[in-house]
């Protein structure tokens, strides 16, 4: 059973990333909180005795959940779950190298100026503009895949989808945002 | 969880042998590890809010279960040595006694209906034992309250032996 200070941690080492995802989501501060808020209260009532090692799935499940009870009451369901774009060839991809986006690096290090600030800055803006932009279960897969680290398995679980959906929803994920990305001439 | 940008682990001019998943694995890694870099900058009122946030989850954390709390109490009886059936149940001994000691009140209640059922059963034997006594031995014959001329006869007796009591 996780003690008081083991659920405080948790949830500490969580809820940036969790608000964060939230906002992607919702595109709404004060609703993103308030997501985050009813996610960690539900964990906290309702799973606070279970074991340390079982609160970071049942975390990303509740919060998946409260972030889709919020579209309900917010009545927008069918921005949720209609978006074409999700039911789109794999074909439509064309020629598109996912080697461009990627930059290599050589390895020396360079010492990084204030343009280099502001530049990654304004990448930092673009890219979450570009995450928001995906539709809904590719953002959710591609989030907890590469962000929250979790496997292929354990994001399935937390999505209540196949393993193969999310390696579909991640490879349309990927593909969309190194071809917006590339477009608006950023680099990784 | 702290992340920096990973470098890129496809070697120039030989991109042939790296495969597609690979390379979305490290674009997801780079994405990431610019979104931690966002990440780590919130609004102050932002990271207050969700400090609050964390503390009233903490504060309603659900309590331990209530059967190890039982399971506690049940090993500090048994290690005061207070009772001998304590001991006997063993880990399970105390939910077992408990759940007998729930089921005796519905025990007795059977029971008391079911005497209770029997003691009325012997009163109304009784009764129509002596009845049926009364009428055998007394002098008038049970055929005769089959009678109709007697059944009225009866009736004007009594009327009259009324009239003339009063």
């Amino acid at each position: 059973m996780a003690s008081e200070k083991e659920l405080a941690d948790f949830l500490q080492s969580v809820e940036t990333r969790a608000f964060k995802r939230s906002v992607y989501h919702v595109r709404d501060q004060e609703a993103a909180l308030d997501i985050v808020q009813d996610s960690m209260l539900r964990l906290s009532e309702h799973y606070g005795d279970r074991p340390p090692e079982e609160l970071p799935m049942l975390f990303q499940r509740i919060l998946s959940n409260c972030t889709l009870d919020w579209f309900r009451r917010q009545k927008t369901r069918n921005a949720l779950f209609s978006n074409l774009s999700d039911f789109e060839s794999a074909g439509d991809d064309g020629d598109f190298d996912l080697l461009e986006a990627l930059v290599v690096q050589d390895g020396s290090q360079r010492s990084e100026s204030a343009e280099d600030v502001t530049s990654r800055g304004e990448i930092l803006h673009q890219i979450e503009i570009e995450i928001q932009a995906l539709p809904t279960r590719q953002r959710e897969a591609f989030l907890m895949r590469y962000w929250e680290e979790m496997d292929v398995a354990e994001t399935a679980a937390a999505m209540g989808c196949s393993e193969g959906s999310v390696k579909t929803h991640c490879s349309r994920a990927v593909r969309a945002l190194a071809a917006a990305l590339k477009a608006k001439g950023i680099q990784l | 969880m702290n992340r920096s940008i990973p470098h890129s682990t496809v070697p120039p001019g030989n991109t042939a042998v790296i495969s597609q998943a690979q390379l979305q694995d490290e674009f997801g890694e780079r994405i990431a590890a610019r979104l931690d870099m966002g990440a780590k900058v919130l609004p102050h009122d932002v990271t207050a809010r969700l400090l609050a946030i964390r503390l009233q989850a903490v504060g309603r954390r659900k309590p331990a279960r209530v059967a190890n709390v039982r399971a506690r109490t049940a090993s500090a009886v048994f290690g005061s040595g207070n009772t001998a059936s304590m001991s006997m149940g063993g880990a399970g001994g105390p939910g077992f006694w408990r759940r007998i000691a729930s089921g005796l009140p519905l025990v007795v209640l059977v029971a008391g209906l079911f005497t209770i059922h029997m003691v009325q059963n012997e009163d109304r034997l009784r009764e129509l034992a002596e009845v049926d006594t009364d009428l055998l031995t007394d002098d008038l014959p049970p055929a005769a309250y089959t009678d109709p001329g007697f059944i009225e006869f009866l009736k004007n007796g009594l009327q009259q032996t009324e009239r003339q009591d009063r």
